[in-house]
Formats: structure tokens, sequence, C-alpha cells
């Protein structure tokens, strides 16, 4: 209530900057969510093949890498758009 | 209640020009092409009929991690004759991620936009260039056509593929690295800033001990960035060997 | 023409990049990277438009000129100068490694053939010494054999010899006993008939009754 208040109390571009600050946490928040459960999925599958197939390591090693690159780029753009909004 | 102000963004990343037109992140852009060079410098000079040692050994063990590690993966054996660009690139970026966590530099050369844009600009002109030489006219039509796609679906694949292979692959290259490098640098800042904060608190002397928590999570960020510094030289540089395989060899 | 400008405010101290009055024309291009338009403007015109200095999205021209400087003369050096004078001296090293390696299979190899040799020379030897171990073992035999040919021939001679004089004194006294039985018979025949019986009947028929009696 208090908060809101004093939101209220703001004007212009201090409402623009708060609004911005909240939009750029959700941003960041919300671009995260959806790499880290990829990368977690891509990881543990790789290790599980890595296990069935020791020999195969090193070829499944580099393709998770390059996996983990693709997926991580959401999640990385996700932050620059963070700092886009929220600086 | 602590006075804990995080400083404007640009505090932590712009830095005094050094003189005139040079700054650190070109300095430590110049030192890492210089660092390179005589690494290699050193290492070719030394007689190589005997087992390796030394810099001559670090210098080996570089080129057969790029050789076996990278092209042998990606390209097979035509690709390495790409040898030493992908090696000069791997170094380069290197050397420019490590000094965020060298003390009193601490600051990665790559958490500036320029390097990961220029450095993915001209991979992207490398790529382009490799797939018009070897394929000529037929590279835009093995990577805006792929084959096995029934005819109608080209309205729906080829504008994603050209988007997919000419937008976003420079793009990405550079967003990855830059932000990696750029989010490194502000956890370290972060965790460095709250310590300090807590260790400073003059109200309430119970907060002093607890700085040391911030503190053990800050030297446990900075083993994780020499990993991470690593890592993304690694991946851009094995991305740049997949996009050069890719361009050359349309059937991989 | 890039200055940078220092300005003070409250207790920080700032560093502002400000583009020349530009007296190239080249300039022009740097603007489209170089931190926002109101770098043309003195800063305390307008301090809420441009913040505290550009967004660090945005790449800064003498970064961007000094880092691509460095790694193209880093690159080029690379490729045409450092990477191929290390490499040269690995591939030599290996080469000479796999020519270590070759050399030892051969040396190997022929130290086998070698071995071989020397067993089959051992063999041949050993069999040329079974051979005349057999041969004079076979000697040996067929003399042990003449010898005991001999021996047999030489007791054979003197049993038979034995036996010769058995039968001849076997004989003699035969011949004795007839005699002295003839003799007997003609005096026991003569006493009794009064006449001298023919002495060759009397001879023939005592042998004959001899023979029967010996058989």
């Amino acid at each position: 209530m208090e908060a809101l208040a004093a939101l209220a109390a703001l004007t212009g571009d201090e409402a623009k900057a708060a609004s911005a600050a909240g939009s750029a946490g959700f941003a960041y928040g919300l671009a995260a969510i959806g790499p880290g459960i990829g990368i977690g999925y891509l990881v543990g599958k790789s290790v599980e093949a890595m296990a069935r197939q020791p020999e195969a390591a090193g070829m499944v090693r580099t393709t998770m890498f390059l996996g983990i690159a693709f997926t991580e780029a959401l999640a990385l753009i996700g932050f620059v758009v963070f700092i886009l909004i929220g600086l | 209640m602590i006075a804990l102000e995080f400083p404007p963004i640009n505090e932590i990343l712009r830095w005094k020009d050094l003189f005139p037109g040079f700054n650190k992140i070109a300095l430590i852009a110049v030192a890492a092409a210089l660092i390179g060079t005589i690494i290699f410098l050193l290492a070719g000079s030394k007689d190589h009929k005997t087992a390796p040692k030394g810099v001559r050994n670090f210098a080996e063990s570089i080129v057969e991690f790029i050789e076996n590690g990278i092209v042998m993966q990606t390209m097979g054996r035509d690709g390495l004759g790409w040898t030493p660009f992908l090696m000069s690139l791997f170094l380069f970026i290197y050397l420019c991620n490590v000094p965020g966590i060298i003390p009193f530099l601490q600051m990665p050369a790559t958490a500036r936009m320029a390097l990961p844009m220029f450095l993915s600009l001209l991979v992207w002109v490398v790529f382009i260039g490799t797939g018009f030489k070897h394929q000529g006219l037929g590279y835009l039509k093995s990577s805006l056509f792929p084959p096995g796609v029934p005819k109608a679906l080209y309205i729906l694949v080829t504008p994603i593929e050209f988007i997919s292979t000419f937008l976003v692959r420079p793009f990405s290259l550079t967003v990855r690295l830059f932000a990696n490098m750029l989010a490194g640098h502000i956890l370290l800042v972060t965790f460095a800033l709250l310590s300090e904060a807590l260790f400073q608190a003059k109200g309430n002397p119970g907060l002093i001990p607890v700085g040391v928590l911030p503190l053990f999570m800050l030297i446990f960020l900075t083993g994780f960035e020499v990993l991470v510094a690593f890592l993304q030289a690694y991946i851009f540089t094995i991305l740049t060997a997949v996009y050069i395989g890719g361009a050359a060899h349309p059937e991989h | 023409m890039l200055t940078a400008v220092v300005i003070q405010s409250g207790d920080s101290l700032r560093v502002k990049l400000v583009s020349g009055e530009g007296e190239e024309g080249h300039s022009e291009d740097g603007h489209s990277f170089d931190p926002a338009e109101c770098a043309f403007e003195p800063e305390e015109a307008n301090p809420n438009e441009c913040g505290p200095g550009p967004s660090p999205i945005i790449p800064e021209m003498k970064e961007l000129v000094w880092g691509a400087g460095a790694f193209i003369v880093f690159a080029l050096l690379m490729r045409f100068f450092l990477f191929p004078r290390l490499k040269k001296g690995m591939d030599a090293r290996y080469n000479s490694i796999r020519e270590g390696h070759e050399n030892a299979d051969a040396a190997r190899s022929s130290a086998r053939s070698e071995v071989a040799q020397y067993e089959a020379a051992v063999a041949s030897a050993k069999a040329e010494a079974a051979k005349v171990v057999d041969a004079a073992r076979a000697t040996l035999e067929s003399e042990r054999q003449t010898k005991i040919a001999e021996a047999n021939a030489r007791i054979n001679a003197k049993r038979e010899a034995a036996l010769r004089d058995a039968e001849a004194a076997k004989a003699a006294v035969r011949g004795q006993i007839e005699s002295a039985v003839s003799d007997v018979v003609t005096s026991a025949v003569e006493a009794a008939t009064g006449k001298r019986p023919d002495s060759a009947a009397v001879s023939r028929a005592v042998s004959d009754a001899m023979s029967a009696g010996v058989r």
C-alpha cells in the first residue's frame, strides 16, 4: 500500500524509471526460465549418453557445448534486454 | 540499515582514456594480441627436435587442442587449413576474457560491445565468403532452399533459414560472448560491493562478520569466471568452425 | 578526432567522449557508432536526455578500432609467420618420431629373423649330431651282432665236435659190444650145435637185435 502510494506520488520521468526497473527484472526472470530448463535437460541427457557409451564421450561433449550455446543465447538476449530497459 | 548503492553501469564499464583514443579496453586487446604473438614467437624459436618443454609445450598443446578438439570434431581433415585463424580467434578471445579476473585489471575486454561485434562480423564475412568460394551461387541455394523439403513449404522455410543463417548467427555470436562476460563482471562487482558495504557498516557492528559470506561467494565466482572465460572462447571458436564447415560442405 | 572531457558532478568524476568539431569528413561515419548524439552538446544543457554516458550496448569507436587492429595483426601474423614456423617444427619432430618407430620396427623384425636363423642353425646342428650318434649306434650294433654271431658259430662248432666225438665213441662201443656179443653167440651156438655158424649171419642177427633193442 505504502509502495503504491509512493509510486503514485512519482510523476513523469520518475514513474517511467520505476516501471522500467520493475519490468527489466521481469524480463530477465522470464527469459531465464526456458533456457534454465532446457540446459538442465540437455546436460542431463548428455551425461546419460556419456555414461551409456563412454567411448563416444568426446563427440557428445562437443555437441553438448553447441547445444548449450544455442540454448543459452535466449537467456543472454533476455539479459541484454534487461540492460537495455533497466539501465 | 546499510547504505548500499549500486553505481551506474557505465561507471563499472567505461574507462578513462590512458591517452586520447586509447583506453583500458584497447590496452587489453593490444596486450592480448601481443601476448599471443610473444608466446608463439618464443615457442617457434625453441629447439623443435627434442620433447617440447615450457612455452613450446604450451603452444603445441594449444595447437593440438584446436586441431583435435575443434577442427577435427566439426570440419574433419579438410578444415585443418583453418587452424591458424581459429587459433588466433581462440587465443585472442581468451586473453581478452581473462583480465576480468586478474587483479588490478579486473575488466574483461569482451564485456564491451566493440570486440565481440567486430569478431562476429568478421566470422560472418568469413563464413559467407567461404560458402561462395566453395559453392559459388549454389551456396545461396543450399542455405536458403534446404533439400528434402516439400516445395510448398519453401514459403515458410526460406525466410526462416535466411534469418537464422544470415542475421541471427552474427547477432547470437556477439550477444553470447558480450553478455556472458558482462554478466560475470556485474556479478563480481555486485558481490565485491556487498562485501565492502557490510565490512564498512557504520551503525551496526554486528553486520561486519556477515561480510565474509559475500566474500566467499566472490572467491567462488572468480573461480567460476576462470571457467567461463575459457568456455566462451571455446564456444565462439567451435561455432565459428561449425559455420565455416557448414558453408564449405553443405551436406554436413 | 575524439577528445575526453572529464566532468565533476558531486564527488564522482565522469569521463565523456566528445567528438571534435569534425574537421575531417570521415568523422561522420564514427558518429553512427559513437555514443549518443548528445555528445555534440555540452552535458550541462540537457543531462536528462543522455544520462550518464552512452548505453553499454553501443560499441565505442576507439575500442572497435584498437581491438580490430590488434586482432587482424595477430591473425595475419599467426597465419603467415607464427603458426607455420611452429607447425613445421612439430611436423618435423612427428616425422622423426615416426621414422624412429619404423626403424625400431625394422630392427625388431631383423633381430627376429636373426633369431630364427640362429634357431634353424641350432636345429640343423642338432640333427647332424643326432645322425652321427645314430650312425655310431648302428655301427656299434652291427659290430655287436657280428661278435655275437661269431661267438654263436664258435659255440655251435664246439658243440658239433663234441657231438661227433660222442657219436664216434658210441659207435666204437657198439662195435665192441657187437663183436663181443657175436663171439659169445658163436661160441654158444658152437657149443650147442657143434658146428661153427656162419659169422656173417651171426653178426647181422646181432646187429638187428641190438638196433631193435636200442630202439
